[in-house]
């Protein structure tokens, strides 16, 4: 069954203003922090001078050290603990990157703050710093020596079966630092009540932080509540607990009153983390037509001195097509910044980027049309597990795609269209994959005497949508009025909250809201289909309100995941599952226009094909492509976050200087689903969109640009001295 | 933030005095879109600011016989949109069109515009880089630094900083005038005079004296209003500075010779820059692709390449180019 268009169950109350994201909230009596920060590239405080900040009027409080019983630290999310990074400022005299706290500041106004901490002086000593993957001093170790539990994939035998194919494809490709700048500032109020700490943070992983604040401050996780009912865009930038919520919660604890951060712009491209700088190198054996025999991928990818933030590349690129051999090998290099971390499509944008820019190659190399000799290379099975794939609609996903966007049109010679105004006319295709995590879930359902439906879930409401997912299920299912459907996700009070990222937040909420109607149609004596009289139901049942909760996991999961999600835990699977691999599939289309003289590159048109399994919310499903073609173009033609190696950080740390596709930069975006439920998954059928959208358009942009230059573009962002 | 004294005169003449009375350092405040950003940064730090920003003389647009002129204290977006300017002058409102974002354009003034200062990220990033024109004598971290948006005409061993804004360009190129006023009086002077290269003294930007008021820009008409353009070339379509931009303004006869011609270069200068030179080469001229493309290599023949953004002289010269290709265009209309 198609699922019925009803728009955004949010929609009133965002484009009204009544929508309350964390740091919205102005509890009385409310004092402002902010941080001073570091200025040097690396090194140690040596003092810091805090007279002239704590002179400031309205200034109550100036912090520059905790101590290890007070604040402890948080564990980084990727080694067993919660916080995207594991070093802790304010807990040493350490500054391990530019932009590092090293004082707070809480004032009765925001602006006594701001002040003070411009006021604060430090004096340092400084140690020799490389931020670049190339720069001197920058170390590296190899990805299955240092982290074994993250191997690099390997089938067959990849160097010997290259070596022995009649066409070679070598190519290497560098993909930029980018940061995920959301418009919503990163931010937090928190707040005693008695012994409980509450903490308002937009987050998506408001599990994470409430284990993490009470381990770092040794408080009981029950007293703990996190509440992040809506967030003004994550991108991976709010997956994880942040290094202030510690040190704003003891600041808060000594003032006796609630606190309030908002970090500003310029600081967030160093307190929270972003997509690290890395390098591709391809190698592509194929036979003459283009089969393929081996590939090898080779990656450096950026982390810090004190993480080890892994790569995941090869997951997807080993999996794109039929390949017998393949060799992935990915080496981390530690650089002085802060930990990087996820940003939309983490591993697979990049990795596509440059896999996908390779298979063009190969095209060109072996004389196939690019989308026949993706469809020449399709499988049916994975094959690095040799496990069918739950669904895999990938060559519908070209074809479909193909015939949409005239693509038979296209004269496939480089540099041979041109349009009316002399503009320069490419035409590219790329192929996407996402992996298809499920996480366990619990959920909570309710009915009311007044015919209203009550679900509080694990799952935070980013803006893709999952609480008009949640609501159009639960209104379907039952048969009632969406308005009558009351969704709480986000708060700790109410579910676990386990991080809601890798577009896996759809795929695990359903299940759970799934099970949970079957249980609450059960107490209110419904049969398990058909439209159910909620009011009068429940007034038969002689209670109040009867409520269900019930736990799900993903497929072949053990229930000891629970108790890891419900220990904050990240407790997501996949995407090899027990008899099944499961991954979500695209296929994107783009048209470039590039002009003749001074050579700006344009995109009047883009199309996504996607097989994310049912397509759980129409509307905020075609937002989530759109959001991620934008994404993608602005990932290849736009953004990069500039490092001026004698200093250390980033420098262009401003929604101005860092430049994101604006409105006028994107024009058409066409889009087609699948809408197969992948019923292999779970019987909702929902595989994740959110990700996917953008993984292969820049490749494809990159393409479309060489279709239309003669030009290889191995680098992103292309600008327009790259193809002046 | 610092605190600063609050000013708020009711009269031109008093803001005048205001001025007059006022602390060194004392600013003018119009639409503040510069001057709190500076102030936010760290870069400016003035002990009081004068808001001229309510006074209704200045806000005055007028397109009489013989001249435009525009109240320092018009908004960006009024003047962009104004009809005459719009049919008449195409390149001064096209110059406030492709600038800054809409929400800036309503809250920002021409008059503020002119003095807008730099975007080098060293100037705005820090204390901890060093800067002659913020911290003079701490050195240009832009020399061996990011450099690819910073200056190919008019820089000096102190500083390589652009200057960013496009609406002077276009007014350079009408020979546009400044009313200001002092202590001393009123008085005139060409706009393209206002603006100083940086020579040793990156600190000094402007001829305006520190007690003095823009009250005006006056625009001489000229028939080469209709046949111009303003064309800028940026990293993304709206909302960013130019990589290289160009106002061009022609006037054809009936045989289709330049007779009169106009280049303002913007995003490559540490000024408003006029091509004078490259005007030159046309007199005379037919339009065409080859001395239009000529002229523009006149234009960039003193230009000294940035490390990282030597691109942008070639990418000038066809920026100047095509801007004088449409000029002609909108001439022959
Ligand atoms: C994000 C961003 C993007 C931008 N993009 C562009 C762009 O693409 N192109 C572009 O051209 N500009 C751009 N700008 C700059 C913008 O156009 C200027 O900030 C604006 O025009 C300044 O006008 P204002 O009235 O706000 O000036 P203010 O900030 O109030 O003042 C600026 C300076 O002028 C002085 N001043 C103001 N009025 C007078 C007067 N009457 N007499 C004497 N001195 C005076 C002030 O003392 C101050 O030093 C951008 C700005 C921002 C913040
Ligand atoms: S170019 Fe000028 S403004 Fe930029 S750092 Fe150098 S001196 Fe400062």
């Amino acid at each position: 069954m198609k699922t019925p268009d009803l728009g955004r169950v949010d929609a009133h109350e965002k484009v009204t203003g009544t929508a309350s994201y964390g740091a919205d909230r102005v509890p009385d009596d409310l004092a402002y922090a902010m941080f001073a920060v570091a200025t040097i590239g690396k090194g140690r405080t040596v003092s810091i001078d805090t007279a002239a900040a704590e002179a400031v009027p309205g200034v109550r409080l100036v912090l520059t050290r905790f101590d290890e019983d007070e604040l402890r630290g948080p564990g980084f999310l990727m080694g067993g603990g919660f916080a995207f990074q594991s070093l802790q400022p304010l807990l040493s005299d350490v500054v391990a990157y530019r932009g590092q706290p090293i004082a707070l500041i809480v004032a009765d106004t925001l602006v006594a703050a701001t002040e003070a901490a411009d006021l604060v002086r430090a004096r340092y000593e400084i140690e020799p710093f490389a931020v670049g993957i190339d720069d001197e001093g920058a170390t590296s170790v190899l990805q299955e020596e240092a982290l074994p539990w993250f191997p690099d994939v390997k089938v067959g035998d990849a160097e010997t079966a290259y070596a022995a194919s009649p066409v070679q494809i070598d190519e290497t490709y560098l993909h930029p630092a980018q940061h995920q700048v959301p418009m919503e500032l990163i931010s937090s109020v928190v707040q005693w009540k008695g012994d409980r700490l509450v903490v308002h943070e937009s987050t998506q992983n408001a599990g994470a932080l409430r284990h993490g604040v009470a381990a770092q401050l040794n408080l009981d996780p029950a007293d703990v509540d996190v509440i992040s009912p809506y967030i003004g865009g994550g991108f991976g930038s709010r997956n994880a607990l942040q290094p202030h919520i510690g040190p704003l919660a003891l600041a808060a604890r000594r003032l006796r009153r609630p606190v309030k951060l908002v970090i500003p712009r310029r600081q967030t491209f160093h307190t929270g983390s972003f997509r690290p700088v890395s390098r591709h190198r391809i190698r592509l054996g194929a036979d003459p037509s283009g089969r393929l025999l081996a590939a090898l991928h080779d990656a450096d990818h950026q982390t810090s001195r004190h993480d080890l933030y892994p790569a995941m590349y090869t997951e997807i690129t080993s999996r794109l097509y039929a390949v017998p051999n393949f060799g992935g090998r990915q080496r981390l290099v530690q650089t002085d910044v802060q930990t990087p971390g996820f940003m939309r499509a983490p591993n697979e944008g990049p990795a596509s980027f440059a896999f996908e820019s390779a298979v063009d190659v190969l095209a060109y190399a072996t004389g196939q049309d690019p989308v026949e000799l993706r469809l020449a290379n399709d499988t049916a099975t994975d094959p690095v597990t040799g496990l069918p794939f739950s669904s895999r609609h990938l060559a519908q996903c070209l074809t479909r795609g193909a015939e949409r966007f005239g693509w038979q049109k296209r004269d496939p010679r480089p540099g041979s269209m041109r349009a009316a105004d002399g503009s320069l006319v490419g035409l590219g295709v790329a192929v996407g994959a996402h992996p298809v995590l499920v996480a366990p879930a619990v959920a909570r359902m309710s009915a009311g005497a007044d015919g209203r439906v009550t679900v509080g879930v694990d799952g935070h409401e980013m803006g893709q949508g999952i609480r008009s997912a949640i609501a159009l299920l639960v209104a379907q299912d039952l048969g009632v009025p969406v308005q009558d459907v009351v969704v709480r996700v986000g708060d700790t009070r109410v579910a676990p909250q386990h991080l809601t990222a890798g577009a896996w937040g759809t795929a695990t909420a359903l299940p759970a809201v799934h099970k949970a109607l079957r249980e609450l149609r059960k107490r209110l004596g419904a049969g398990d289909t058909g439209t159910v009289e909620v009011a009068a139901a429940v007034r038969a049942t002689g209670h109040g309100s009867p409520e269900v909760e019930v736990t799900s996991v993903g497929p072949g999961q053990p229930p000891e995941m629970l108790d890891r999600s419900r220990a904050g835990l990240f407790s997501a699977a996949g995407p090899v599952f027990p008899d099944f691999t499961a991954f979500s599939w695209a296929a994107h289309f783009v048209e470039v226009r590039i002009e003749a003289t001074t050579r700006r590159i344009r995109v009047p048109r883009a199309l996504c094909v996607a097989d994310c399994g049912r397509v759980a919310s129409p509307v905020t499903a075609a937002s989530q492509v759109r959001g991620g073609v934008i994404w993608g173009i602005s990932e290849a033609l736009r953004e990069s976050s500039e490092v001026d190696p004698r200093f250390g950080g980033f420098l262009n740390t401003t929604l101005e200087e860092y430049p994101v596709a604006v409105n006028a930069d994107i024009a058409e975006i066409d889009f087609d689903f699948i809408d197969e439920p992948d019923l292999l998954l779970s019987e909702v059928g929902v595989k994740g969109l959110g990700e996917l959208t953008m993984i292969g358009v820049a490749a494809a942009v990159a393409n479309a640009v060489f279709h239309a230059t003669g030009q290889r573009q191995n680098r992103l962002p292309i600008r327009i001295e790259d193809v002046m | 933030m610092r605190s600063f004294a609050y000013v708020v005169p009711d009269s031109v003449a008093g803001a005048v005095d205001a001025l007059a009375a006022a602390e060194p350092g004392t600013k003018i405040l119009a639409g503040g879109t510069t001057l709190y950003d500076l102030m936010k940064l760290g870069v400016e730090a003035p002990p009081a600011v004068i808001d001229i920003h309510r006074l209704a003389e200045l806000t005055e647009i007028s397109t009489g016989e013989g001249e435009l002129s525009f109240g320092a204290g018009a908004k960006m977006a009024e003047v962009a949109d104004h009809p005459v300017v719009r049919r008449d002058y195409p390149a001064l409102s096209e110059s406030l069109w492709r600038a800054a974002s809409q929400q800036l354009r309503n809250m920002a003034t021409v008059g503020g515009n002119l003095l807008q200062r730099t975007r080098c990220g060293y100037f705005r990033g820090g204390a901890e880089f060093g800067c002659n024109k913020r911290d003079p004598g701490s050195g240009c971290a832009a020399l061996e630094g990011l450099d690819r948006t910073h200056a190919l005409l008019g820089a000096s061993d102190a500083c390589i900083a652009t200057y960013p804004g496009d609406w002077a360009v276009a007014l350079i190129a009408f020979d546009a005038e400044l009313d200001v006023v002092g202590p001393r009086g009123e008085r005139t002077l060409p706009l393209g005079d206002l603006h100083v290269e940086p020579g040793d003294n990156p600190v000094l930007e402007h001829t305006l004296a520190a007690d003095e008021l823009i009250l005006r820009i006056r625009v001489p008409a000229t028939p080469a209003g209709r046949g111009s353009t303003y064309h800028k070339i940026r990293d993304r379509e709206s909302y960013a500075f130019a990589l290289t931009s160009a106002a061009a303004a022609v006037t054809l006869d009936a045989q289709g010779t330049v007779t009169d011609c106009r280049i303002g270069l913007g995003g490559v200068a540490t000024r408003p820059w006029r091509a004078t030179a490259a005007e030159r080469s046309l007199l005379g001229e037919q339009l065409t692709m080859g001395t239009a493309r000529h002229a523009g290599e006149v234009a960039f023949a003193d230009a000294r390449p940035v490390r990282t953004g030597a691109f942008r002289v070639e990418l000038g010269i066809r920026t100047v180019t095509d801007a004088l290709l449409t000029a002609g265009k909108q001439a022959a209309r």
